[in-house]
């Protein structure tokens, strides 16, 4: 059983290389994003997720919406567990796997293909047993074919992007994150990325994606959180969340 | 504590307790899953050389040949600098460059060790001390390249390097710069990244540090009432332990007293601090 449970959870962060007085002043008028302030030291500090509690379970395929600074990426790297909450207490049960960034992590453009999946496939944990399993269907769904042999440099953004998707999609995890991953790819590509996102999205006990596709949020969601400014303005059924979403606009 | 203890009660749904893990436990659990995630620094490890050479011919074999020209050309010169006998001096000299390679080159990379694996920080979750160990990893792989220097040295100066039982004591010595390399380089490479003058501080202070070790010159050479300047020198007893077993011989018992405490020294400094700001690493990268 998959659970994620958040209590009172506060995610700031300082930010260092801001210095003059007033660039912060200019900062602090900003509307987007979390609230700022100063820090004892008198860093800037980031509120990026302000006391939030909520509590996922099996089933759940939550949309995260919000504008650009809501604090949905930082969400999702504090249930990836990259940010760990500066005040609160975060629980997750179940393996996670975080679909963040799919070009930059990992990629390595002097490498082949190949080299590449190999990287990868052990940066997120399986072995080499497990990757030459699963081999044939990176392959495929990558549809590089011979290319996979060469460089990544010598690939188009579009290949490496097929390469990068392929990849992270490969491992079945209990908590799936994504953010932001379709809007990328010919034609023929989204479509077999949507197949195997479906698949992937069937398989997984909780599904957290951001993304500003109201379209996908309703075809794939069954809950849809609204942030602003780091704090949750609404949780529950999409058409309400996205409703709010769309008055606020 | 107390808003999460009231909201606690208010919200039904929350029936699993909540575990606080301390920071102990933390920082301590990061250490243990860095040395079981070996299979992924040593990939990055390996991965890292190949990049470095991987359209060149000879490949990694270029840290060899460059390691080569160095010290051979350095040990005819510096040894009628020094007036020394050829037969002692070259190997010293030799050796001594491969122990201040791997040792130098281990720390300089090392403040920049959590800056430059800010990628893979902000997408993946893993032990920070797994970047630590893939930095020491590829030193220690570029060491075993270098090591095929001292083969010619050992053909031809047999009567002062010698491989007998105490060759065998490189593996301790190594063992042991790698211990040292994870604790400070913990450190280091957090320092690194919150105050971004350090990499040029330790840059200047290694290239001093190389001067004032016994690396081109011999302690011996020193007069005895100042021999204190060598032996109170913690790297003179970390080339040491890589130095004199290349030349057939032990570490004094001097240099494994002076070894063990900046050990102890690295694991208790490092541990204490890495506990207090771990979770703050991600944001100074």
């Amino acid at each position: 059983m998959a659970k994620i449970n958040l209590q009172s959870v506060s995610v700031e962060y300082p930010i260092y290389n801001m210095s003059t007085r007033s660039f912060k002043k200019h900062f602090l008028r900003v509307a987007t994003g979390g609230t700022v302030t100063e820090d004892a030291n008198q860093h800037i500090v980031v509120k990026a997720l302000n006391n939030i509690s909520l509590t996922l379970e099996d089933g759940d395929r939550v949309g995260l919406i919000g504008h650009n600074g809501s604090g949905k990426s930082t969400m999702l790297r504090l249930l990836a567990g990259v940010y760990e909450p500066s005040q609160g207490d975060i629980q997750i049960n179940g393996s996670i796997s975080a679909i963040l960034d799919l070009v930059s992590s990992g990629t390595e453009l002097e490498f082949t293909g190949y080299e590449n999946i190999i990287l990868r496939g052990t940066l997120m944990g399986l072995t080499k047993k497990q990757i030459k399993q699963r081999l044939d269907d990176i392959i495929t769904l990558t549809g590089l074919g011979d290319y996979l042999a060469m460089p990544v440099r010598t690939y188009s953004s579009g290949m490496v992007l097929r390469l990068a998707f392929a990849i992270s999609t490969s491992i079945q995890p209990d908590i799936l994150l994504i953010d932001e991953i379709f809007n990328a790819g010919d034609a023929d590509f989204t479509q077999k990325a949507r197949e195997k996102m479906i698949s992937l999205l069937n398989q997984s006990n909780i599904v957290v994606m951001a993304t500003h596709s109201n379209e996908l949020i309703e075809e794939f969601c069954n809950k849809a959180i609204l942030l602003e400014q780091g704090k949750v303005k609404f949780f529950g059924s999409v058409n309400n969340a996205l409703e709010l979403y769309r008055t606020k606009e | 504590m107390e808003s999460a203890a009231d909201h606690l009660k208010a919200d039904t749904l929350v029936k699993i307790p909540l575990q606080r893990k301390s920071q102990t436990l933390l920082a301590l659990a990061d250490l243990i899953e860095g040395f079981k995630r070996w299979p992924v620094w040593f990939l990055l490890a390996c991965q890292d050389i190949k990049l470095r050479y991987r359209r060149s011919v000879l490949g990694p074999f270029w840290i060899t040949i460059s390691m080569a020209i160095t010290v051979y050309t350095m040990g005819f010169l510096y040894g009628h600098l020094f007036r020394s006998e050829l037969q002692t001096y070259y190997p010293f000299l030799v050796s001594g460059m491969l122990a201040w390679a791997v040792i130098s080159s281990m720390v300089l990379e090392l403040t920049e060790g959590f800056i430059l694996s800010e990628t893979l920080m902000k997408q993946i979750k893993l032990p920070h001390s797994l970047y630590v160990h893939r930095i020491i990893a590829r030193n220690i792989i570029i060491f075993f390249h270098n090591l095929l220097v001292m083969i010619p040295v050992v053909i031809i100066f047999h009567q002062t390097a010698k491989i007998n039982f105490y060759t065998l004591m490189l593996i301790p010595g190594l063992a042991i710069i790698y211990i040292n390399a994870l604790f400070y380089g913990i450190l280091i490479s957090m320092v690194g990244a919150r105050f971004r003058d350090v990499a040029q501080i330790i840059r200047s202070l290694i290239q001093v540090t190389f001067f004032i070790t016994p690396i081109m010159w011999n302690p011996a050479i020193l007069p005895p009432q100042k021999r204190y300047l060598a032996e109170l020198n913690p790297f003179y007893s970390f080339v040491e332990l890589i130095r004199a077993p290349l030349l057939g011989h032990s570490p004094t018992w001097g240099n494994w007293i002076m070894v063990t405490f900046i050990t102890a020294v690295g694991v208790v400094l490092s541990f204490s601090i890495f506990k207090k700001y771990r979770a703050r690493i991600v944001y100074w990268v």
